[in-house]
């Protein structure tokens, strides 16, 4: 076992490999608040990476409605389940210090245990905490959509108040899920046979297809169960991070990084996919102008899923405004307060930053704003917060503009002859 | 007040307590040798009731979890396998039998796991680490599985274990056969990455059920070429046993392969996993080094010979199995045996200075 730091916990952790980072990170933001549920993302995938025998059942991107669908069935709450027993078994507490923030422990301190302490500690043999969901499990992803939990309504059973801000009393929401390609893989862990491995220039996590021996112990222990076995070649399969589209070498692409499939197709236009610079010592290299770093660790407005795992996930979410805290803290960690708060009254450069997502299909690497005249002034939070049509201008990869878009969109009236044509 | 026959109770118990903490057999394998027999005819390739299988004596050979690197399970079902050894001019072949409760011969549904055994040998001089071999160590291992053997006339399928699936049609596969497509019938085999890989798992049809190998620690197995893979098997499995074969030439061309001899005796370890206890890869019970007899070997020739052919010394040629580190784990053993003999010397010299009750 090796030491290495985790900044999402705030502290060094028990990794089996020794640190070594790639020269860049593939991350993406979802914004939780905006996502329709259609699919979209999930069929993109699927029709780009899945659609072959003994792939059936594999969404590598699925959306899935929280809390009660999950894919495979009930995986967060197995996995929770496993690391409180552990915790409870040890005589520890999963808790975090959210006093402790600093440069590198941007949420605070963890101080419970990951998924591998948690399986050092219990001595279970294995690298991780975790289980191989059978085939049955591998199914409803989404249900109970609409009544996910129960309200006293009046005597016909509707509800009195209606639904209210800061937390609905009948929620849910869909949660998207891709692989996180995370800084410290426990599927890499697991992997008896190093078959699995980061690469150096995207950190992308893949399976090598010619070392597979079908062990399934990545599929056992990756603690969001986005590995998965393929019962046609006997080896496993994974989100490919539509490598050859990052590396821009899609003929589409024009030489420069291309957001994933799943990415660029989201009608929702919730996902914001892109590269971020990492320092040797796998500290992100901070760049106020790359929209990714901006919104993750400038403005801590996205948060990862599940961080007390401790695989340092690379996909970040905007937590709903309307859910339970309790529930939302759990999943993203203590940041998730300020989080709502930021994005329920975004600052000037976070409302026009949040016109890039889906503006195009190119990576942006860097983005500037103009800045536009005042349009509103409304209270937000208890106090003034004001809109202004700002312009934010997104580039790629070799500092070309790729975007444009202003917070106020551009408004057509249709004339008066035209009133009921289609 | 501790004397000396309450000490001697109480390092007894605890003796008992760590051979059953570790799982260490009492009956040890060390020793133990399979005398190959000689025999004129054909050898029973894939017969294992033939009565020839009479004119060697089956050994016994304990087997136990391997606890020495993760993942390990302390619970690993396979408590020993029989084995018998003959051979002729050109072949050798061996006869391993196992007790399993079921058969487990298909491994494509997610929770599916094969029954499999395995015969390791040293490619080179003396004993390398029991499980795997070891840096400079490389070992040649027989793999032979449940699944490959079910699957040699025609692949399992997913359409075999799921009969009712639909499907309109795989792209790039034979789309008129929808469900029942095969994957070798894929036109454009990047779709099945692993077999536009290579990898013999995904090979679209077996040509053995038994798997050649090189290791050389553990995490750098690895399958030799397709057209090097020159171990054939066969098994069966009848009344909660599986029999199964292994034939191989006596001499084979691969320079990372054991290879035989008249009057030699050589080193050979097993593993068998039992696959409804979902065990796989180092999930599993291996036995210690075994010596296999063939003939009558010369006084000098004998315990040192290794399968290793002349100048190999396991570092060379495929090298693919050598990059990984595996050599801290010789070390654990070492330690273990290392412990015990502090621990005894300690336990000897307490004993002789406690008062003895009959003076
Ligand atoms: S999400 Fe799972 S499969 Fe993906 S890199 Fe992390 S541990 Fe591996
Ligand atoms: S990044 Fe590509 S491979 Fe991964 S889920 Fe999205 S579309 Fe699928
Ligand atoms: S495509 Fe976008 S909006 Fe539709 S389900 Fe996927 S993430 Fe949500």
């Amino acid at each position: 076992m090796a030491e290495v730091y985790n900044w999402q916990l705030g502290r060094p952790m028990e990794y089996v490999y020794e640190e070594a980072h790639p020269n860049r990170q593939f991350a993406a933001i979802f914004n939780i608040n905006r996502c329709i549920g259609c699919q979209t993302c999930t069929g993109a995938c699927k029709a780009t990476w899945t659609f072959s025998k003994g792939q059936e059942y594999m969404w590598w991107n699925n959306v899935e409605s929280k809390p009660y669908g999950s894919y495979p069935k009930y995986w967060d709450v197995k996995i929770l389940q496993q690391l409180d027993e552990a915790h409870q078994t040890a005589g520890r507490s999963a808790e975090w210090d959210p006093a402790q923030t600093g440069e590198q422990s941007p949420y605070g301190i963890y101080n419970g245990m990951t998924v591998t302490e948690a399986a050092t500690e219990l001595n279970t043999g294995n690298q991780a905490l975790g289980y191989l969901p059978p085939d049955n499990e591998w199914s409803a992803p989404n249900f109970y959509e609409d009544t996910a939990t129960k309200y006293q309504g009046d005597r016909l059973g509707i509800s009195t108040e209606g639904a209210a801000l800061p937390v609905h009393q009948t929620w849910f929401f869909y949660l998207q899920r891709i692989c996180n390609h995370c800084t410290y893989p426990a599927c890499a862990a697991a992997c008896p046979r190093k078959a699995i491995y980061k690469r150096e220039e995207d950190g992308i996590v893949l399976i090598d297809q010619s070392r597979c021996r079908g062990y399934r112990k990545c599929v056992e222990q990756c603690p969001y169960k986005k590995s998965m076995y393929r019962g046609t070649t006997h080896t496993s399969e994974k989100c490919v991070g539509c490598y050859p589209r990052v590396e821009g070498n899609d003929p589409l692409s024009d030489g420069v990084p291309m957001e994933t499939r799943c990415m660029a197709v989201c009608p929702g236009k919730i996902r914001l996919n892109g590269l971020v610079e990492i320092a040797e010592d796998g500290t992100w290299v901070e760049d106020l102008q790359n929209p990714l770093y901006y919104l993750i660790r400038g403005e801590q407005l996205a948060l990862p899923l599940y961080p007390q795992f401790g695989t340092e996930p690379n996909i970040y979410y905007i937590p709903p405004r309307w859910a339970p805290r309790p529930y939302l803290r759990q999943m993203f960690g203590p940041g998730v307060d300020q989080a709502i708060e930021r994005y329920s009254a975004p600052s000037r450069t976070t409302l026009a930053l949040m016109q890039l997502f889906r503006a195009t299909q190119t990576m942006v690497f860097k983005f500037e704003i103009e800045e536009g005249p005042l349009v509103r002034e409304i209270e937000r939070n208890g106090q003034a917060w004001q809109m202004y049509d700002d312009t934010v201008i997104g580039f790629d990869a070799k500092g070309r503009e790729v975007a444009r878009l202003s917070v106020v969109e551009p408004l057509h009236e249709r004339p008066k002859e035209r009133l009921n044509s289609i | 007040m501790i004397t000396r026959s309450r000490l001697f109770l109480l390092t007894l118990l605890a003796l008992a307590g760590m051979l059953t903490f570790f799982k260490i057999p009492l009956a040890s394998s060390q020793g133990v040798t399979i005398a190959a027999a000689q025999v004129a005819g054909a050898l029973p390739l894939d017969d294992v009731a033939s009565a020839v299988w009479e004119e060697s004596t089956a050994v016994s050979i304990p087997l136990s979890a391997q606890i020495v690197a993760r993942p390990m399970f302390p619970d690993a079902n396979v408590k020993a396998v029989d084995v018998r050894a003959l051979y002729n001019d050109e072949q050798i072949a061996f006869l391993v039998t196992w007790e399993d409760e079921t058969m487990d011969d298909t491994a494509v549904r997610v929770q599916d796991f094969a029954d499999a055994v395995a015969i390791q040998f040293p490619l080179v001089e003396g004993q390398p680490f029991f499980c795997m071999g070891q840096q400079g160590g490389n070992v040649n291992i027989w793999h032979w599985k449940a699944d490959w053997q079910a699957g040699l006339a025609t692949r399992q399928d997913v359409d075999d274990v799921y009969p009712d699936m639909y499907v309109d049609g795989y792209t790039f596969a034979d789309t008129e056969a929808g469900a029942i497509a095969p994957v070798s019938s894929y036109e454009d085999i990047n779709y099945v990455p692993a077999m536009a890989a290579d990898n013999l798992f995904a090979s679209a049809s077996y040509a053995s059920p038994v798997e050649d190998l090189i290791a050389g620690s553990f995490g750098s197995l690895t399958s030799q070429p397709a057209e090097m893979q020159n171990v054939l098997g066969h098994g069966e499995f009848t009344d909660g046993k599986w029999r199964v074969i292994f034939t191989r030439d006596l001499q084979s061309p691969a320079a990372e392969d054991a290879q035989f001899e008249n009057n030699q005796v050589y080193q050979l370890a097993f593993a068998a996993w039992d696959g409804a206890n979902e065990e796989r890869n180092g999930q599993k019970s291996t036995s210690q080094w075994i010596s296999l007899q063939l003939g009558e070997p010369a006084a000098a020739s004998g315990a040192t010979g290794a399968a290793a052919p002349d100048g190999t010394d396991g570092s060379g040629g495929q090298s693919s199995a050598n990059t990984l580190e595996g050599l801290p784990y010789i070390f654990v053993p070492m330690l273990l045996v290392f412990g015990a003999i502090v621990g005894v010397a300690a336990g000897i010299w307490v004993f002789s200075r406690l008062p003895d009750p009959k003076k």
